[in-house]
This record gives C-alpha cells, structure tokens and sequence, in this order.
C-alpha cells in the first residue's frame, strides 16, 4: 500500500459514519440502477424476442420495381434522379410474390438464416353461432411456420397435431376466440372474396400477448386460404428465421437489392415500439443516477469538511515530505473507498433485488405474455452503474482534494500560533 | 556528505510577509553556515522571524531574495515535488507547537515519515520507531493514541517522528517548550549527543537561556537580521 493511501485508509475509518451515509447513498444508486435496467431491458427483451417468435426476424414481401425502369426515356430518367437525390426514391409495388419457392431456397442459402416460412395472408369474415368478427387470415405451410416462428409455444389449446390431421382446421388467437365465443372441437364459417362461406374447425388456440394479433389471428392451411381469398399460386410474404438477429437490418437490405422484394427488418417494422422501450429505459437510468449524484454531494461535503478539518495534519504531512500529489491522493483515496465499496456492494445489492422481483408475479398482456417480471441479466447495467458511481463519486472528490493539495504548509504553521 | 561542505548554508535570506500595506520585511538578509556535528541556536524577541528562517531553512516556503544550500545542493530551483523530496530524506523538523496525526498512534506517527521514504518493511520500521520512542522516553506509551498523550508527551512524540529517517539537518522551533526541567534537559542532552556522535546538524529557536548556552553557537536576532554570532563550543 502506498504511504498516502494508507493513511487515507485511516482517515475513512475515523470518519465512517459521515462517509458511511455517502457510501448508502452510492449502494442504493447502483443496486437501483441495475434493478430498473434489469427490469426495462428483461421487458423489451421479451417484447422483442414475442415479436421475432411471431412474425420473424425479416419478413419478405411484395415485389417493387423503380419507377426509373418503367420509362426508358432519358427525360423521365433526369426526373428520377432529381427525386433520388431529395431522399424520395419512389418505388413501384406488385402484391406478393409469385416465386416463393425460389426465394425461399436462394434465403435459406445465408448462413445466418435458420428457417424461412411462406405465409398467404388476407381479411375474410369470421361467423360463430354468437357473432362475426373480422379475420386476418394466415395460409401456412405448417412444418414451415413451426420451423419458422414460436407458434408452437404459443398454444394455450388444443393439439397442433389435431389441426395437422383435421382437413380443414383453424388455429384462432386467444381473444379473437374469446369474442367469437368459440373453443377447441367448434365450428366456424369463413367468407372471403369467395361469397361461398366454408367451415373449419378450431383445432387450437393461440396467444402470443400481443393483443393486437391475438384478436385478429387464425391459421389455416395454405391452399385453403388461397381458395378463400381467391388468390391461387399466391404467396404474400415470407417469414425468415435469423440466427443472429441483431443483423436483421443488414440482411433485409441485402435481400431486397438481391430480390427486387420489400423486406423489413423487426428493428424497422416496431422502430416506434423498441423507441419507447429505449426511452423508458433511459429515463429510469436517468432518474436513478440522480440517487449515486445525490451520494457524490455527501461526498463532496464530507470531503470539504475533512479538508478543513485536517488543515494541520496536511500541513505536517507536507513537512515530513509528503508531495501535492500524495495529499490529494489521500482524500481521492477516500473517494475511490466509498465508490469501489458502494460498487460491489451495490452490485451484490442489485443482482439480489433483480432476483427478487422477477419472482414477482405479474399478468402482463397487450405488447406480449407474461405472468412474472421479466428481467434481464447483463453486465452492462454493472458496468455502467460502477462507472456511474465512479464518476460521480470521483468528480466530488476531486475538488476536495486539490484544495487539500495546493494548500501552503506554511500558512497553516503560521497561523497556529507560532 | 563530505566535511568541507556546511550541512545547511544561506546566504542573504529576504523575506517579506502580507500583502500591501500590512507587508513586513520579515528577514533581512539573514546569513547562516551550520557545520556536521554542530548545535546552533537562535534567540531573539519575539516576533524577530525566527520562525520564519526555519520555515525557509526547512524548506517550507521560498524566501524573496538570497540563496540556500542543503549539502552542496542549491535549492532554489527545485521543483516542489524535489523540495518534498528533501524534506523528507534531508530534514527534521520540530515545530514549536507539537504537531501529531490525530487519528494515529504515537509510534504509528513516527512511522509516518518512514513509510514516505520507503526502502524498509513494517517491521523495521516499527522497530526503528520503538528505538526513537524509548531515547526520548515513551517506550511505554508506543501503542496510546496520540489523542491520549499529554502535551510534554506528543511534543517528545514530534521529536522522535522528525529523527525517524535520520535526518542531516534537524530544525526545531522551541522543541522543549512545553517540557518540564527534567525532560526539557533529557530532549536537549538527546538531541545534542546525536549531532555530535552522528556529525548532523541542529538549529534550534529557544528562550531557555540555559539551552542555548548549551550549544555550539548562538545566534541573536533582531528585526529580521541575526545582530551576533557567538561560539560557545
Ligand atoms: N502573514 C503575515 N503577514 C504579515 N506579517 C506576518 C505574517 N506572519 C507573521 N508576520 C510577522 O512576521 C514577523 C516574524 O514572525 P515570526 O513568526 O517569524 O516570529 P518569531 O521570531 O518566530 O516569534 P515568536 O518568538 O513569537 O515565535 C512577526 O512580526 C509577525 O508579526
Ligand atoms: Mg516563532
């Protein structure tokens, strides 16, 4: 241990209880400041991770084709250029895609794509024995879907190897079955494009917490939803499984130069979502900090007051031939004390509220499905916490122990009588 | 340190104290040579800047004019992190109102010094401490609390912490002021049987006309200059 900061250490301990205070002060910062990231982060992680298991990291859609392509004029090419160049590139849309198969198996060509399901989408109207409703239909392919989405986990009824061995079977979202009044082994009656109504049978319920899918959604079998929506052949988009996908962005960019197809990216598609998570969470980490500045204050006073205090003892260090240095070393030791201690202590504190609260039970539904509190476990939010302490705590410190420093010994000699 | 050279010299010492029309030429042009192995002390009524020289002498501030040497080393352009340096290594320094560190224990203050120096293990250097503190008489009260000691008793304290790197140069604004008889004399026979024995230097500020008959030379000042010199040796 250095000569300074040995005595630094023996400073603390003879003012521990004045510093005890800042080091509760920075304990509960940091344990907060974990908690609520854990908690923020463990939310939008289950958000993110519903949607990705219900739609897919990139979903592939219609076929466009720059206006550019459709004149061959040069005229109309200058008029293009200039609306590129003000960010408008306007873009021509053809509903679906006719060469599923074909994109599907270029797709499944990319290392980071781990499966790629066809999906027919469209609005029919739904009828039970209590009432209609709206649906938005979803043909699939079901190997596909399985492979593709979290669909199996997301039945809360019936079997899905019911619906695979029932001819015409539909898998209906959980509050859309609620309004039809339906359960597993009911009928109900499709009208689409198609003014024969045909029956299905619902074969299994799903939920995946998003309400506004759950109240809308059925799955039935592709060519049975081609039929319905008079749409044969058709295909409307393709959901694509990444390994990584946080790369979603950089794949569907690549997808839609290589297949002259919109795809989106989920970061894209809930940009507006993921934005309030992530303001959510900046606002706790915010508002939480405040705790670990309020701790870096009592530090500060404190400090000051230890400064004043020790006027003398400075002054005889600075005759034994302690260095500037070595004075502000012992009151930003103090510092780095309270700030490594409340660290780690603070640390040890969060992770054990974290654990606690997501014991908690909770019924969450409306963005996703949950029953406890989620909570994420990073070593980011202990690191930034720390650092956090660090700054603050470091940056009260500071001023305290460069007036210590650059007191003049001799002044204070001086002064005490002599 | 080889002899032809003082332990501590100046030469025209000036310095001037507060700021405008409160400001007092303090020293003079003060003027000193202490040789290895010689007690000096300086007498003078009060507020003649006795204090003041060893301020400067102990390298705690810079005087406005004139130079001085520890050894064969001209200070004045040292850094303060050199001046630190020499402090430590070169000085003890007693002040005139004992100074301990609260918070520490009698021998853990001497020790204080050592660790600054480094070069020892906490042992050696506890053992050295004991060592100081039984020459001047505390080998009993080693482990008190420097809160727990009398005045007599931290002032002995100060004077063992500024022998504890074995300085060349000891300073000491009145070391036995607040001493009985008994161990004012047991201080000052210490003090002076270790210049003469290990060839240091000793300069020493008292009022104690039986100390300073004691010593090697006296200095008398007035208003800033020493106005005798007189060898007693
Ligand atoms: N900050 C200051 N501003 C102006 N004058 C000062 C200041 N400090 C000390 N003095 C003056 O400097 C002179 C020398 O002071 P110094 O402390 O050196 O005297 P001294 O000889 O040690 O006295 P004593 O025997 O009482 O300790 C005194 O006249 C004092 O009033
Ligand atoms: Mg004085």
């Amino acid at each position: 241990m250095s000569p300074a900061s040995h005595i630094a250490l023996r400073f603390t301990v003879s003012r521990k209880r004045s510093l005890a205070l800042s080091l509760v002060g920075v304990i509960f910062g940091v344990a907060f400041f974990i908690l609520t990231q854990a908690q923020t982060q463990g939310f939008e992680r289950y958000f993110i991770q519903t949607i990705i298991g219900t739609s897919g990291a990139v979903i592939i859609s219609d076929r466009f084709q720059s206006r550019y392509t459709s004149f061959s004029d040069a005229g109309a090419r200058a008029a293009e250029d200039v609306m590129r160049s003000r960010g408008q590139g306007r873009r021509k849309y053809y509903e679906g895609i006719t060469n599923a198969a074909e994109i599907m198996r270029v797709a499944r060509q990319f290392s980071n794509v781990s499966a790629c399901a066809p999906v027919v989408q469209g609005t029919v109207g739904i009828r039970s024995n209590f009432t209609s409703e709206v649906l938005s239909v979803q043909g699939v392919d079901l190997d596909a879907q399985l492979a593709a989405t979290a669909l199996r986990s997301q039945i809360i009824a019936g079997r899905i190897e019911d619906y695979r061995a029932s001819r015409a079977g539909v898998m209906l979202g959980s509050l859309l079955a609620d309004k039809l009044q339906v359960g597993v082994g009911d009928t109900v009656q499709m009208t689409g494009p198609d003014p024969k109504p045909r029956t299905f049978t619902v074969t299994a319920i799903f939920r995946t917490g998003n309400n506004i899918i759950d109240e809308r959604r059925g799955y039935i079998e592709q060519r049975a939803a081609q039929g319905l929506l008079k749409k044969p052949g058709l295909v409307s988009v393709i959901i694509v499984k990444l390994r990584d996908p946080d790369r979603a962005p950089e794949i569907a960019a690549h997808f839609e130069r290589l297949f002259g197809h919109r795809a989106r990216s989920w970061q894209e598609r809930e940009r507006g979502n993921l934005q309030i998570f992530s303001t959510l969470r900046l606002s706790a980490g915010i508002t939480v900090s405040l705790i670990i500045l309020l701790a870096g204050f009592l530090i500060f006073n404190t400090l000051t007051m230890a400064v004043m205090e020790k006027i003398r003892e400075i002054a005889i260090l600075r005759s034994m031939g302690y260095r500037r240095l070595d004075i502000s070393v012992i009151f930003l030791g103090q510092g780095i004390l309270v700030a490594t201690i409340g660290s780690v202590l603070g640390a040890a504190a969060g992770a054990l509220f974290t654990y606690l609260v997501s014991l908690i039970p909770i019924k969450v539904t409306g963005f996703f499905y949950t029953d406890r509190f989620l909570v994420a476990w990073s070593w980011q939010h202990y690191l930034t916490a720390a650092a956090i302490a660090f700054i603050a705590v470091l940056g009260a410190s500071f001023l305290p122990a460069r007036r210590a420093a650059n007191l003049a010994p001799v002044a204070t000699l001086r002064g005490s009588g002599q | 340190m080889d002899d032809t050279a003082s332990s501590l010299a100046c030469h025209g010492l000036e310095k001037y104290l507060g700021e405008d029309e409160s400001r007092v030429h303090v020293l003079r042009g003060v003027s000193l040579a202490i040789n290895p192995g010689e007690v000096h002390a300086v007498v003078g009524p009060s507020g003649c800047g006795k204090s003041s020289l060893l301020y400067i002498l102990g390298l705690l501030d810079r005087p406005d004019a004139g130079t001085l040497w520890i050894g064969r080393e001209e200070i004045a352009t040292l850094s303060d992190d050199l001046l630190s340096a020499r402090r430590n290594e070169e000085l003890g320094f007693i002040f005139q109102f004992h100074f301990l560190l609260q918070d520490f224990t009698a021998i853990e203050n001497v020790v204080i010094p050592m660790r600054r120096l480094g070069g020892s293990t906490d042992g050696e250097m506890r053992e050295r401490a004991a060592g100081l503190l039984d020459a001047v008489g505390l080998s009993d009260k080693a482990d008190r609390s420097s809160r727990a000691l009398s005045g007599g008793e931290q002032q002995r304290v100060a004077i063992a912490r500024a022998l504890a790197n074995d300085p060349a140069v000891i300073l000491a604004d009145e070391p036995t002021g607040n001493l009985d008889t008994a161990n004012s004399a047991r201080v000052f026979a210490l003090l002076k049987d270790l210049v003469h024995r290990e060839r240091k230097a000793l300069l020493l500020v008292t009022h104690n006309p039986a100390i300073a008959q004691a010593c090697d030379w006296i200095h008398t000042m007035r208003d800033g200059l020493i106005v005798d010199s007189a060898w007693h040796g």
